[in-house]
């Protein structure tokens, strides 16, 4: 049972200035194993507060980040599945799911988490699923300045994969969920 | 001017009891010279920190006259021998005392094992044959601490569905309580929609969201919500973690890398955390390691096969028997209650006034020792940290073979404790006396143990 939280595109402080005071409330630390975000932080004050959540921190370099060092794509394992993360403004169309796929088996991992549209989606294709967790903050994207705050948080166990969803719409928190099995184990090499 | 002697160094109180020391050396004349100083007493023999297993030697009741095994190794005094004087450090192993000390564990062995082959066991004679203490081995101890504790009913032919019955629910508890949220929440959802494929893994597109089952998710802050409870525990099972693995560093089958000591680890942290989650009033505390810790050894050590293997099972509910007399000692709402810990101090405290007047006058009031600074830990973990392994499994012998419960007699103990080093008391200051009573000297256990029985007929008299 392994707890994953995927989030992205704050983009503090330069279009919002802080997570939503109810998401920060429900983010303490020790409840989370990994996080994984898809980039677009801004500034190293963002990524120490991530880093109190949890020591397992994965990033990718999102066009906004004052962090140069960050890595394009990361891929990693966590239990039976391979997660792989990219920020997404360097997928073009951005936001075209065919072209996710291609990343996605490029990448050869089982889920992929990408940002930049600051939408939610989640999809499924023959590779595997793309999650978007759009943006924590509901900062305004290159695309619309329509964006609810959002973020997602995996629970990993097993072969199955409970994506639990958080938005926070009208100033309500409003959690669904998405459950999805992977069919075959991964084979380690 | 030459610097004299001062008259204290010189006094009697340094020189132990002149009985004890005759009857040394009349068998060894050369042993231990009566001297004034103050180092004079050769260091104790101590026993080796890891009690060797009892061996698997059922023959053990055949052959009377062999020596104990490792595991009392202990100088066992005589019973008719009296003194409240200081401590008989000078220990000397005679093998007259050895084999005359054997000769009566093992005639203690035979009678409780005659005791326990009865269809009926008589309840009144194993305590009183448990108070003299119960040899270490045939896997005695074992059985005679699950029938005092009440584990296994006097009748024997009711043994076995009892302990199918209680092992079985053991492992229920274990199965119900030892889930994580995941899987309660994925049975949670089986129940609601039994009928619905969950594998949906031909088909590509947008997953579906769907809702939530009963608003269960992991960041959840409800006090209702699984999620959340099982955060609260983890805090508990961590605290439970780390002090199992301080448990008796110095034994192997408690602590270091062999899977053996891993497995108890294992067994221990079971136990403490079915303990906690069942007992929400009081969790877990740190002292109840303690005193699980020398009921899975003796349980686990049972040559018997099948009661090795379920001897989690059988160490849960004897430690929760045990508990329950002393639940109060560990709840601290409770401290100040009549019940509690602070009301069980001042017993002891009454006790060692009414028994010997002049030390307790001395350490309450001139020298100020609060019996909250060393009696504490005495009582609330049953004495398992002031004497090595097992010299405590034999007072918990004593302590567990009193019918009116653990309590009281833990009491006499502790009075005896103080009476047999009263003189070192007596001419110590605050500084010297709590050092002395918060590392308490290694002492003869029997000798102990008839003292504070000797307390009891006292009171009563």
């Amino acid at each position: 049972m392994v707890l994953v939280l995927a989030l992205g595109d704050m983009h503090i402080p330069h279009r919002a200035p802080d997570l939503p005071a109810k998401f920060k409330s429900m983010l303490v630390p020790g409840k989370i194993q990994h996080i994984i975000c898809t980039g677009n932080l801004c500034i190293k004050e963002v990524h120490d507060y991530l880093k109190t959540l949890c020591p397992d921190l994965h990033i990718s370099r999102g066009e906004y980040d004052e962090e140069t060092r960050y890595p394009e794509t990361k891929t990693l394992t966590i239990g039976q599945f391979k997660l792989g993360v990219c920020h997404g403004h360097q997928v073009i169309p951005w936001g075209d799911l065919d072209s996710l796929a291609m990343l996605q088996r490029q990448l050869d991992v089982d889920i992929l988490v990408t940002g930049h549209t600051h939408q939610f989606t989640a999809y499924k294709h023959e590779g595997g699923v793309v999650i978007n967790p759009g943006s924590a903050t509901g900062a305004y994207s290159s695309i619309t300045y329509d964006v609810n705050p959002s973020f997602v948080l995996m629970d990993i166990d097993g072969l199955r994969v409970v994506v639990y969803v958080y938005e926070l719409i009208d100033g309500e928190v409003k959690v669904d969920k998405i459950d999805f099995k992977k069919t075959t184990t991964t084979t380690t090499h | 001017m030459s610097k004299k002697v001062p008259d204290w160094l010189n006094s009697s109180i340094w020189v132990s009891a002149p009985s004890q020391r005759d009857r040394i050396s009349s068998l060894f004349p050369s042993s231990t010279p009566t001297t004034t100083s103050s180092d004079s007493r050769p260091p104790p023999l101590t026993e080796p920190p890891v009690p060797v297993p009892p061996p698997s030697v059922a023959s053990r009741e055949e052959s009377p006259l062999s020596s104990p095994t490792g595991a009392t190794p202990q100088i066992n005094e005589r019973k008719d021998r009296h003194g409240e004087g200081d401590q008989p450090a000078d220990r000397t192993l005679s093998e007259e005392d050895v084999s005359r000390q054997s000769q009566l564990l093992a005639e203690v062995g035979l009678s409780v094992c005659n005791a326990l082959s009865k269809q009926i066991v008589d309840m009144r004679e194993v305590r009183r044959l448990t108070a003299q203490g119960v040899p270490d081995c045939a896997g005695i101890r074992s059985t005679v601490w699950k029938l005092l504790l009440g584990y296994l009913p006097p009748d024997r032919s009711l043994w076995s569905s009892e302990l199918i019955k209680k092992r079985s629910q053991y492992n229920n508890f274990k199965k119900e309580l030892l889930i994580n949220p995941s899987e309660v929440v994925r049975r949670l959802d089986d129940s609601a929609s039994p009928g619905s494929d969950h594998s949906h893994s031909e088909s590509s597109g947008m997953l579906l969201r769907s809702d939530i089952t009963c608003g269960e998710h992991p960041l959840s802050l409800g006090k209702s919500s699984i999620w959340n409870r099982f955060f609260q525990d983890t805090e508990v099972i961590e605290q439970i973690d780390r002090d199992v693995k301080r448990t008796h560093p110095d034994m192997h089958f408690f602590s270091g890398d062999t899977p053996e000591a891993r497995s108890s680890q294992d067994a221990l942290k079971t136990i403490l955390i079915l303990f906690a989650k069942l007992n929400p009033g009081i969790r877990y505390i740190q002292g109840m390691n303690e005193i699980l810790a020398p009921l899975f050894y003796v349980f686990k050590n049972d040559p018997d096969a099948e009661n090795v293997d379920f001897a989690e099972a059988d160490a849960f509910f004897c430690f929760v028997e045990i508990l329950s007399g002393f639940r109060d000692n560990f709840c601290q709402q409770l401290d100040n209650s009549v019940g509690g810990i602070r009301s069980t101090i001042s017993k002891l405290s009454e006790l060692l006034k009414e028994h010997d007047e002049e030390l307790w006058r001395h350490l309450e009031i001139t020298t100020k020792v609060n019996p909250q600074f060393y009696a504490f830990r005495w009582i609330t973990l049953l004495l398992t940290q002031e004497f090595n392994f097992a010299d405590s499994l034999q007072i918990w012998d004593f302590l567990l073979s009193d019918a009116e419960g653990p309590q009281e007699t833990l009491l006499r103990v502790c009075c005896a404790m103080l009476i047999l080093i009263r003189r070192r008391l007596l001419a110590g200051d605050f500084t010297s006396n709590l050092r002395l009573l918060q590392n308490y000297p290694s002492t003869s256990i029997s000798h102990l143990l008839y003292v504070a029985d000797k307390l009891r007929q006292k009171t009563s008299g």
